[in-house]
């Protein structure tokens, strides 16, 4: 039978790099909940349409739901959990916080990934371009207005740093 | 374990690698937005998955002779912030720019978007209304085709077992303007309207039926919208039914008129 079902590979997950063996049909989002224990990768609707397992991959967002762990091979991968340094919260993490833009949470990492993919792009967007980059995403528990106030101000945080 | 059925993976370095097993139960894949959720779902079940981004050449886009040329790797944001498609193609930019979401577009290819010829394709709608054309290979060789021809009927094409579409080929026309509006709610639309005007003019109601939709007419003043919302063909379903969506399909097409003629 030609072809391979399990594959070696060496994904950078938040500036760490490792070394797994995994089957092709594993996905990223399993590979990073069952294999790694980072259960800030959430999954609900493993069809790419709620967000809440979104990643970064070599700087992309993606839905580790339906990408293949096997297609992570040398790449950099950044989750939630590589987003603050020790006990300091980054900027967006905070502004979430500070602007009450969560309830369940079930759905932040996914909009945190989103919107730091969006700032790392586009550093001072308006309201309607996080509106329209964030409609991928879906919150069920507070409204979104509290979101993309977080996002807007967590811009202006990061512009403010030096 | 796992939420995908059992396959192989085979990883071909070239075109020619990749038709050679490409067949009825191996199946091309590049970014997945499509495949995997079909295999997810267990609408699809293939033996083997050919993954195509290890063939160099087929991530490029590139200018000449009048057209513009996509390669079968290049994703929706890579195509949309290309320099070559801004200048050249800059409404297929703007199509490409507002596809299902920033994930899928930043992972699905618009090769495997014509490949999966899904009824809502907003680039299948934008790209016959472009008069594109898709290069395909297989063990035989070559041969190249309008994406109105490849796109057959619903999640159906011109493509046979053991072909590849390799390239998408656009039109370079700077005397025809272009424009696309779609209302859309969900990741997909419920209606796209493409119109292209020089010496004559095609509209394409994407969305609402089994396929895109091609009309034909001489001028911008010679298109009766009334007709052609009365003509296409319209499916109900979640997004609208039949009489919603023929008023959909009327109102959109005025806004598209409208938008060409103030030079939007």
């Amino acid at each position: 039978m030609i072809g391979a079902d399990v594959v070696e590979i060496a994904p950078v997950i938040n500036d760490r790099e490792v070394f797994l063996s995994v089957p092709v049909r594993m996905t990223l989002a399993e590979m990073l909940r069952d294999r790694l224990d980072l259960f800030g990768v959430k999954l609900s609707c493993e069809m790419q349409v709620c967000g809440v397992c979104t990643v970064l991959v070599d700087g992309q967002p993606v839905s580790s739901c339906t990408y293949l762990a096997a297609d992570a091979d040398g790449r950099r991968v950044s989750t939630i959990e590589g987003l603050a340094e020790g006990e300091q919260l980054h900027p967006l993490q905070q502004a979430f916080v500070d602007h009450f833009a969560l309830q369940c949470g079930f759905c932040t990492p996914g909009f945190i990934m989103m919107a730091k993919h969006l700032l790392d792009r586009s550093p001072d967007p308006t309201r309607d371009e996080v509106v329209e980059y964030l409609d991928g995403n879906l919150c069920r528990c507070t409204g979104y207005a509290p979101i993309v106030d977080a996002v807007l101000d967590a811009a202006g945080r990061l512009r403010a740093e030096p | 374990m796992g939420v995908l059925p059992a396959f192989r993976l085979l990883r071909p370095r070239s075109v020619s690698e990749a038709v050679g097993w490409l067949n009825y139960d191996r199946l091309a894949y590049a970014g997945g937005t499509e495949l995997l959720l079909a295999m997810r779902e267990g609408l699809l079940r293939p033996t083997h998955l050919v993954d195509l981004k290890g063939i160099e050449g087929l991530g490029s886009v590139e200018e000449s002779s009048g057209e513009v040329t996509i390669g079968a790797l290049v994703t929706h944001t890579q195509a949309a912030d290309h320099p070559i498609v801004g200048a050249r193609l800059p409404g297929l930019a703007g199509v490409l720019q507002r596809v299902g979401n920033p994930r899928v577009r930043a992972t699905g290819t618009l090769a495997g978007n014509l490949c999966f010829a899904e009824p809502r394709s907003d680039v299948a709608a934008a790209l016959i209304a472009q008069e594109g054309e898709v290069e395909i290979a297989s063990p035989q060789g070559r041969r190249r085709m309008a994406v109105r021809d490849f796109v057959v009927g619903p999640y159906s094409t011109a493509l046979e077992p053991g072909e590849l579409l390799t390239r998408i080929h656009v039109p370079i026309r700077p005397d025809v303007r272009f424009v696309y509006v779609k209302h859309q709610t969900a990741e997909r639309p419920a209606l796209g309207v493409a119109l292209s005007v020089n010496s004559h003019v095609s509209v394409v109601v994407g969305a609402v039926g089994l396929s895109p939709q091609a009309f034909e007419v001489g001028s911008l003043s010679a298109l009766d919208v009334a007709e052609v919302a009365a003509r296409v063909e319209v499916v109900p379903d979640l997004t609208g039914s039949e009489e919603y969506k023929r008023h959909l399909v009327e109102v959109y097409l005025r806004r598209a008129i409208g938008r060409l003629e103030r030079g939007e």
